[in-house]
Formats: structure tokens, sequence, C-alpha cells
């Protein structure tokens, strides 16, 4: 077993440190943060470094490369302290339409994804659907030869930039909800579409919006992949999705260690450095041991997603696992940093506030418990 | 036209650690490009790039040069080729052993133009590209801010104290380049894996001459001893207190 990067993996993360040390960043996040502003300067910066191009097929103009290598590359800007919801690679994205889009679906999302902008916002959470996404009420209805959509999603994240919509609905083809859901494609600016923003806790960099769908026209050609095979392409993207945000659970516990651990080395207080207290010590052990198994796991998952292994079970306990973890580590850089840490000077605290939501978007931890649980039964069987 | 980039490998300065004697540790320092010679690299690609030429890479060093991360690293900056002088003696060699061992090397490749950096990340002594083009026997202009391809003819600026000094070429020519000429490039993946199948020619010092007895002897290598931080605080860009920091930086010296 290699635990080492691969040379080329190394010099890429070193062409990302430089990419990010050069465009200085540091202060321009936290205005950003604060003016709750999308970052467009950091991602040009990171545009003009070739990033967002992993793992987009030449032929679309990017580079191929593993899932393992967008993970890495992902985490390690979260870990030089890369917003929230706001990385350029948007792999999730391009590997759902890679796989269920059609060739000029393919063409304008990658498009899109190479030059570091989000292609779509999914369109699957509703009011009254979230967990239980059987729920969905949104409709597909056929008419005149073209399709038309109703209904209201929620917590859209990016709808104010992302030119698509991959909108799940219900064609009332099937009673069974598992069978009757299709994807659909369109661009955000079709007549019928309506957005309000939410406001929240944190992730001020990412606007995250409700979406309100009355009789949006479709083509029939807007279909991604097969009509009724909906969720069973969402299950896919799921996969994807959980594990490659997942790289920011380990990227920002990493950076709100590294950041807590030197000022435990610095601060002093009863004439010591902070971090000569064991009580201290103790915080940065555990927290180390969250990084070190959540990065083992991260990187594990994507290996067996690129050495074709299903990671239907592993995607949900990183979920679960790096969620938690994360937030313990994160929630312990802040206890370390003292009132400081609770300063929106410090960028623990936008760390702290940003990261909670990893553990309810994206398939909450509890249902990760439902759907890693049950598989895990099975497999003992 | 043809151009070769010279450069040399030095510990990363990050990760230097200084002993209680000031003596250096250089025990976590990777190998990393000189950071003057990113500039030089950037110079030859460009410059290949837009005359239709060709840039290669020339290096003199210990085993670590021929690293095979550091020769990707070296590769996936532009040029296509690379070629390297590598022998334990030349490991710790001085300025004008390099730049010896560097002319010989030279004689193997065809060239018109070879660029420098303007020193060298770890010593700074700015030597070997003015030594390298007198034992070569060629034009040889250091600080060069500034190159222009005007049809045959190869422009150059020197920006000088007091003037900006404007040179046309004849070649061949070694020239050294300020870091304000450019800003290297930041290779991506695509230029990273090309790198690895880029011809890499490595040549021992006997392949092609010899290297010169050297003139110069190390006592020792060691850091500025530092002193306490002062703690003072100007509250202004005043008048007043930009007077008084002069004042306090003459009277700490």
């Amino acid at each position: 077993m290699d635990f080492k990067k691969t040379e080329e993996q190394e010099l890429l993360l070193e062409s990302l440190r430089t990419a990010y040390q050069r465009a200085n960043l540091e202060e321009y996040f936290k205005a950003c943060d604060r003016d709750h502003v999308f970052p467009e300067k950091a991602v040009a910066a990171m545009v003009d470094a070739g990033i967002p191009s992993l793992g987009i097929p030449e032929e679309y103009g990017g580079t191929e490369v593993d899932l393992l290598t967008q993970v890495m590359v992902a985490e390690e800007a979260y870990a030089l302290g890369w917003p929230s919801l706001c990385w350029v690679n948007y792999s999730t994205e391009v590997d759902d339409i890679l796989t269920f889009g059609n060739k000029q679906q393919q063409e304008s999302v990658l498009n899109y994804a190479l030059r570091g902008i989000k292609p779509f916002t999914l369109g699957f959470t509703e009011p009254q659907a979230g967990s239980d996404s059987a729920a969905m009420a949104t409709t597909a209805t056929k008419r005149d030869g073209k399709v038309y959509i109703n209904g209201n999603k929620t917590f859209n994240t990016s709808a104010d930039r992302a030119p698509y919509l991959l909108c799940v609905a219900r064609s009332g083809i099937n009673e069974n909800p598992y069978k009757d859901f299709s994807m659909y494609l369109f661009p955000m600016d079709r007549p019928g579409i309506s957005i309000e923003k939410l406001d929240k806790i944190g992730n001020n960099m990412c606007g995250t919006f409700e979406v309100y769908l009355k009789d949006v026209e479709c083509d029939p050609s807007d279909l991604v992949g097969e009509e009724g095979k909906g969720f069973y392409q969402l299950m896919k993207n799921f996969e994807i999705e959980r594990t490659t945000i997942c790289s920011a659970n380990v990227g920002m516990a990493r950076c709100a260690y590294d950041e807590a651990v030197r000022y435990a080395g610095q601060r002093e207080q009863f004439g010591k450095p902070i971090g000569s207290f064991q009580l201290i010590q103790e915080k940065i052990v555990d927290m180390r041991i969250k990084i070190e198994n959540m990065q083992n796991m991260l990187y594990r998952t994507a290996w067996k997603r690129d050495n074709g292994q299903s990671i239907s079970i592993d995607s949900s306990l990183l979920k679960r696992y790096t969620g938690q973890a994360a937030f313990s580590v994160i929630d312990d850089a802040l206890q370390i940093m003292g009132g400081i840490g609770y300063v929106n000077d410090c960028r623990i605290s936008r760390l702290w506030r940003d990261q909670r939501v990893y553990r309810i978007m994206a398939g909450t931890e509890e249902i990760m418990v439902h759907t890693a649980g049950r598989a895990l039964l099975k497999e003992a069987l | 036209m043809k151009i070769v980039a010279c450069y040399k490998i030095v510990p990363d300065a990050q990760d230097i650690a200084v002993r209680f004697d000031g003596s250096l540790d250089l025990e976590r320092s990777e190998w990393i490009i000189g950071e003057y010679d990113l500039v030089a690299i950037e110079a030859a690609t460009r410059l290949a790039e837009v005359s239709a030429g060709s840039a290669v890479l020339l290096s003199a060093g210990g085993k670590e040069l021929t690293d095979s991360k550091l020769i990707k690293s070296a590769l996936s900056r532009g040029a296509q080729e690379l070629y390297c002088v590598v022998d334990q003696a030349v490991a710790n060699a001085d300025a004008f052993q390099i730049a010896s061992v560097l002319a010989q090397a030279l004689k193997k490749l065809e060239y018109d133009l070879v660029i420098c950096g303007e020193g060298s990340s770890d010593l700074y002594a700015q030597q070997v590209g003015p030594l390298l083009g007198s034992l070569a026997g060629v034009t040889t202009i250091n600080a060069v801010s500034k190159i222009d391809i005007q049809g045959n003819a190869v422009i150059v600026e020197r920006t000088l104290e007091r003037e900006v000094e404007v040179l046309q070429l004849a070649l061949p020519a070694v020239i050294s380049v300020t870091t304000d000429i450019n800003l290297p490039r930041i290779p991506q993946l695509k230029d990273i894996l090309a790198a690895g199948k880029k011809p890499v020619t490595i040549w021992s010092v006997s392949d092609v001459g010899a290297l010169p007895p050297s003139n110069v002897q190390t006592v020792s290598t060691r850091a500025p001893s530092s002193i306490e931080r002062q703690q003072v605080i100007y509250e202004d860009a005043s008048e007043e207190n930009i007077k008084k920091l002069a004042l306090d930086i003459k009277a700490a010296r």
C-alpha cells in the first residue's frame, strides 16, 4: 500500500498553492464574507491556473484526472482558506452530465465548468421533500410536443449565478414515485422561473435560494438521461456529491487546526504558551486523529470510485463521519482561540459558521445512517 | 531562435531552520528551483514562443538535480528539453566552477541566446551569468528587464539607476534577467503530465570537460543574528511620525 502522493499530484498542489498565494486572498475573502458577495476575483485566479479543467475530458478542453486527485486539490484549497461552497472544480456536475447528459448538454455544461462557473443548481429538495425525496411534487407535464414544469424547489445554492437548473420532477407515468422521476436541464432565464434568496447562518459568499417554477416550457430534448429514471440518477449523483463535498470537511478542518495549533504555540497565559497545557494538547491530538481519519476515508472512497468499485456505502459513511468530525475539529479550534475565535476577524469563526451545514446538506447525517445502515446489514448476511 | 535557460536547485528557504549557533539546518528543506531562475525559464519560454524557436534548460549540480519531481517541475514550465551536468563535485562548486562547467556544456548545444536569473536564490552572488558569458566568449549583459525581438534583432532594456539602457544584442549572447521581466507561469496539470515525457540528457563533468580548481574557501555560513523587536507603533503616516521613524532606524543602526 502506498500513501505517497504521486509527483504529478504534488506538483499540481504546488501550482495550486502558488496561484492561491499570488492572488492574495485572505483580506478579500474576509470582505466577501462580510458583504455576502461571491468571490469572483478568487475564482478568476483559479481559472487562470487551469484548476477548473481538472476532470473534464480533453475533447472538451479539460485535463482528465481521477477523482482522487480532484478531491485532494479541493481539500488543499479549503485547507488554505478557500470559502465553503465556492470551489471552482465542479466534479459532481461534470460527472452527472457526462454520465447521463446528451452531447449538447455535455458541451454547454462542461464549457461552463471549464470556466469555473457552477453549471447548474440541482433542483431536488422541495419544502415538503427534504430527506424524503420521494415526496417531491414538482411535475413535468407533456402537452403539444412540449414539457411544462410546475413546482417549488428550495435550498438551491448559487441559483442566482448558475446558468442552468437540473430539475427533478414527476413525469406522471408511474404510480411508484421512485419510477416516476425524470431530470430536465434548462436555462434559469426561461420564462416562469423566479428565485428568492434565503437568509442563513453562514456560507455568506454563496447564496442559497428558493426557486419557483410556473409553467416553464421545456423541449423533450431537455431531458437528462431516461424518463422515469430520475431517482436512480439522483442516487448516483449523491454518491459523487457526498464524496466531493467531503473534501471541504477535511480541508476546512485542516485550516482551523493549522491556525489553532500555531496560536497554541504562541499565545502565552500564566507565563507559558497555552499549548504547554495538557488540556490544550488533548484537543490538538484528538483534532489531528480526526483529520487523519477523515483524510484516509476521503482518499479511499475516491480511490474506490476511480477503480470502478461501488461507493454507495462508503460515501454515506464518509459523509456522516467527516461532517461530524470536521464540526468537532473546528469547534475545538475555536475553543483554543478563545474569545478571538468568536470574532469575525478570525477565520475560524467563518469555518465554524460555514461547516455546520455539511451535516445537513446533500443528505443529513441521520439519512446517512439510513442509507448505510441497511446496506451494512445486508452485506453481513 | 534557439534559447537556453540556466537554473540552479536550492534548498527551500521557507523550511531552513537556524540553529542556536547561527548555522543553518537544511534537514527539512526540500530542493526547489531557484525563484530567480524561474524568471529566466519563463523569459526563455516566452521568447521561444514568439520567435517560433526552441527553449531548452541547462543546469549543473549534485545528484539531487536528477530527482524526477524536480525535472518534471522544470520541464512543466514550457521548455522542450533538459540537459544537466551531474557530479557530486559540482554540488559544492563556487560560481566560477559552475560557470566553467556550464560553458563547457554549452559547447555541446546550439544556441543564440542563454538566459540566466539575476542570481541564485541561496547565495545570490550574481556571478554565474556574467562569468558564463565571458567564458563562452560571447556578448554578456546583466540586469536585463525587457527583451524584444524585432526582425532578426534582439533588443534588450536594462533599467539602471538613472536611465533605461536600450541595447541591440550581437548574438550569441548570455544575459541575466531581473525579476520584473515577467511573472513565471503556474504549471497546469497538462503541463506537468507532458513534462514527464520530455527528453532529458544527463552528462557527467568528464562528458563535457573538467572541473577547474576552486578559488573560494567557505569558512562558515551563518544566519544574521536577530535582535529583540522594539514594539514601536507609529499611529499614522504624518510628517512628524515619518521623521521619528527615520530617526529610530538611524539610531538602531
